[in-house]
């Protein structure tokens, strides 16, 4: 019962960031009414599975401070797990989700054992360097396609199949993944005021300390890898149904799990709203910048430039990220 | 036996260029314990040097080292005045963050001007020569030129470091900054300088190994993650440590090579079914991992 | 049976002895202070009790249960709290919910762990400081919520990592007044590594003197300020010799002066 209230309850937030929420939560809810491109549409999709991306890598990365940049393996075996599974015995999306991230959860209990006893700049490459082995293990592994990948777009089109998440129309695609999206916020916001998040920030701060008052490192850590997993896993599986091919160059690149990371910290890691406005930054002006520099004008690689100048620039003048930037502007005001 | 010495001998080889591409890493860090993901890329950018300056002046890149190191010694030293700089001051979060940026910036701008294609050597008084040195192992001329000439700019840098003034003020930076600076060294400076000797040495491994490798924007990531794998074998900063533990991942590169020697010698169907060179980079990334929650000190390393 | 006891502990990193054989104990509600010059091994003896080091030898019995191999976190859940000499007060968690996280220890809840931190930063009067953020607040301050974090995992026995350096007198005499309330009212049993002798003296029931990581003197203030060989190991051989037996208001202060 606390819990559900935990999650529901924004009430420590200043009252016009929740106006401002709530404005945005409603233009959400009746984008689809406004949009006139399918180009729009789809990077409203892109942003929502980016947030909640962002928000499962936030945990560990930004409420924990480990640098976790191999998110895309989890992406990949989430993807993986549904399409496989319905490629071959037809099994619905709503039963290979919590099986791909059962799964996902497994082999992060595996892998963060070892893992969470590096730290700092070893870690952020170990967790590169599990991520590009399962790639290159998926690469070769023809049970799931090997390096051609997978695909599960129909011949025809059915009427639109729920439990396969099979449509043709953007739109249903938008309302569930928005759905979602309602749902991870809660998630983090319960998860923020949780004994786990308190332990995490603690860590963060100081581990000697942390483990003074009583809290196991180690083991926090890698339950917290699990849930940050978890959901990304989830969110894996959605994007497969939504993109229907999927490559394990593409989704299980580093790039992948650097876009991941950078759009929580462009936001500001280790704040609730730092993954959405990161993911409202970035996911927007890739696809933008994309469609008009990089196809119209014939500049391959120039949106990828604009878009490194970015991370440049945020992570060597403002590395707590534009959240960051409102925060400290609102405790100067305070005193 | 033909097929085990030769791996054997190509991953030597291999090794010895590989310890030179990844000296620079391990000086930067040793400096200023920043980790540079960009590495690869400043790689990429020797070996598009060495290649550019080769066609231009219809020479082999060989000849082209100087300027190849020059270029890498600008790059270096710009990447550090015009961005490090204002990186080292954030957390580690931001650090590697803004380095991946940069090797994001490298990538994309190389492929804008490059385009996405392969590019290789074609000509050259190296290319396509190759030495038989006995036992029926043959070694390419480009290979076994490189792997010499790798190893006279590894000493010298290892001299620079070890015999000169420049080079007891860079170790005395990286052991205590701020002591550095009370004894009246210029910190900055020499940050600056390891940044131009980590550029300059890895662009020369990369006009050596365009010789044999074809480069492509999209490169630089591989030998960034090999890069990283010899320093941690080796120990983050230290120098002779790069070197060995360059071998011993020149070694693992080539466990294809041993695994059709061992697929020949023993025989079992199986073996043959495994897709060893497409799984042959993998063994890089499983080293890193092994080695670095075994000994996260690596071999010789001196700091953490 | 003591509640703490500690026989024989050595800890030795490399070829250096940072404890040798240190032996003591102490019963329940007891306000013990821990001095020694600077380098006598203090920090690490709270470290190897605590669970931050693993001891070379010796053995560990709290409240009658061996705990010489546990690490730090299960010791903290066994009712040991420490604080940290060198605490850099970063990080973005308010005063009020860094002593929430402690109270999370035995609780799930948010709102009994609240709880918990609103009743400890009350009783230590820090309740007007809860939602400022640790590096905002002056050091006296900061050392108080220090001990409030610590509080806030209910130890029944708490080591204090010198709480009083850096403070001036009216600071310390605060401090006093809340390590005594601890001890007394709270009923918490207390380790306090001091250089402060004024405090040390005044506030502790016995003192335990280490040098050169071995104890070399144990008793009640009165008897450890005149100790030849305590005011050796401050003040150095001939100083102690020339001058005799000394009051140790005057002595050990002026030595904590020059420090």
């Amino acid at each position: 019962m606390e819990t559900l209230k935990n999650a529901v309850d924004f009430s420590d937030f200043p009252r016009i960031d929740l106006v401002i929420a709530g404005a945005v939560a409603f233009l959400f809810l009746i984008f689809p009414l406004f949009s006139a491109s399918s180009f729009a549409m789809a990077t409203m999709i892109q942003f929502f599975m980016f947030s909640l991306y962002g928000m499962g890598w936030n945990t560990i990365g930004g409420y924990g401070g480990q640098v976790d940049l191999g998110k895309a393996q989890y992406v990949g075996i989430g993807a993986y797990t549904t399409a496989v599974m319905l490629l071959r015995w037809d099994i619905p999306f709503w039963v290979s989700m919590p099986v791909g991230m059962g799964i996902a959860v497994i082999w992060s209990f595996i892998i963060g054992y070892p893992l969470f006893r590096l730290k700092g700049h070893y870690f952020a490459i170990a967790t590169i360097a599990t991520s590009l082995v399962l790639k290159d293990l998926f690469t070769v592994w023809s049970f799931v396609g090997a390096a051609r990948g997978l695909e599960i777009s129909p011949i025809t089109y059915p009427p639109p199949d729920y439990m396969r998440l099979i449509f043709k129309e953007d739109i249903y695609y938008y309302y569930l993944i928005l759905g979602f999206f309602f749902l991870g916020l809660l998630y983090m916001n319960w998860f923020r005021k949780s004994r786990l998040g308190f332990q995490l920030r603690c860590i963060k701060d100081n581990e000697d300390m942390a483990r003074s008052l009583g809290i196991n490192v180690h083991w926090a850590k890698i339950k917290t890898y699990a849930i940050a997993t978890a959901f990304v896993s989830m969110v894996g599986s959605f994007h497969v149904c939504y993109i229907k091919v999927i490559e394990p160059v593409d989704i299980m690149s580093l790039d992948l799990s650097i876009l991941i990371a950078l759009m929580a910290m462009l936001g500001g890691a280790g704040s609730l709203w730092g993954p959405i406005i990161g993911a409202g930054v970035l996911i927007p002006l890739r696809s933008y910048l994309k469609e008009w520099l990089g196809a119209a004008a014939g500049l391959v690689g120039i949106d990828l430039i604009f878009y490194a100048l970015i991370i440049m620039i945020v992570s060597a003048f403002e590395p707590r990220g534009i959240w960051g930037i409102v925060e400290k502007v609102r405790r100067r005001k305070r005193r | 036996m033909d097929l085990l010495l030769g791996s054997i001998a190509a991953g030597i080889v291999l090794g010895m260029v590989i310890a030179l591409v990844a000296l620079g890493l391990t000086i930067i860090f040793g400096v200023m314990e920043i980790v540079n993901f960009a590495h690869g890329e400043f790689l990429m950018v020797g070996m598009y040097t060495g290649l550019l300056t080769a066609q231009a002046t219809g020479t082999d890149p060989i000849f082209t080292l100087p300027v190849a190191a020059i270029v890498g010694f600008l790059l270096g030293v710009i990447c550090y005045a015009g961005f490090i700089k204002f990186l080292i001051r954030g957390p580690m979060v931001a650090q590697l963050l803004g380095t991946f940026g940069l090797m994001l910036f490298l990538r994309n701008l190389a492929l804008l001007i490059f385009g996405s294609s392969d590019r290789t050597v074609h000509h050259g008084i190296l290319v396509g020569k190759s030495f038989d040195i006995g036992m029926g192992i043959i070694l390419p001329a480009t290979k076994a030129a490189a792997a010499g000439l790798s190893v006279i700019a590894f000493l010298a840098v290892w001299l620079l470091m070890n015999r000169t003034k420049i080079g007891k003020a860079l170790t005395a930076t990286a052991l205590n900054a701020q002591a550095a600076r009370y004894m009246g060294i210029p910190t900055e400076k020499m940050n600056a300088l390891a940044w131009g000797i980590g550029g300059g040495s890895v662009t020369v491994a990369g006009a050596l190994i365009v010789n044999f490798w074809a480069v492509n924007p999209f490169m630089g990531l591989l030998f960034t993650m090999i890069a990283f794998t010899v320093v941690a074998l080796g120990g983050f900063g230290s120098v002779p440590g790069a070197f060995f533990a360059g071998l011993v991942v020149g070694l693992i590169m080539e466990i294809p090579g041993f695994w059709d020697f061992f697929t020949y010698t023993f025989d079992w169907p199986w073996m043959a079914d495994v897709p060893m060179t497409s799984l042959k980079y993998m063994w890089i990334y499983v080293a890193y991992f092994v080695i670095t929650v075994i000994r996260p000190r690596g071999l010789f390393g001196w700091k953490h | 049976m003591a509640f703490l006891e500690v026989q024989n502990l050595t800890k030795t990193f490399g070829g250096l002895r940072a404890n040798d054989s240190i032996s003591f104990s102490l019963e329940r509600e007891e306000l013990i202070g821990l001095i020694g010059p600077n380098g006598a091994g203090k920090t690490t003896l709270f470290n190897c009790i605590c669970g931050h080091h693993p001891v070379t030898s010796g053995r560990i019995i709290f409240d009658g249960q061996d705990v010489t191999a546990l690490k730090a976190h299960a010791m903290a859940r066994l009712g040991i709290g420490r604080t940290f000499q060198v605490y850099a007060a970063t990080g973005d968690l308010t005063v009020l919910e860094k002593v929430m996280v402690g109270c999370f220890l035995h609780t799930r809840s948010r709102s009994k762990a609240r709880a918990c931190a609103e009743e400890i930063l009350g009783d230590l009067k820090l309740f007007d400081l809860s939602d400022y953020l640790v590096s905002e607040l002056p050091v006296a301050a900061q050392k108080r919520v220090v001990m409030a974090m610590a509080l806030g995992t209910q130890p029944r026995l708490l080591l204090l990592d010198e709480v009083a350096a850096g403070l001036n007198t009216p600071e310390i005499e605060e401090i006093m007044a809340s390590i005594r309330h601890v001890n007394k009212d709270r009923g918490v049993t207390v380790i306090l590594i001091e250089h402060v002798m004024e405090m040390v003296m005044k506030v502790s029931e016995r003192i335990i003197v280490l040098d050169y990581g071995a104890k070399i003197a144990e008793g009640p203030p009165e008897v450890i300020a005149k100790d030849s060989k305590v005011i050796k190991a401050y003040l150095g051989e001939r100083y102690a010799k020339e001058h005799g037996t000394i009051d140790h208001r005057s002595s050990i202060n002026d030595q904590n002066q020059i420090r």
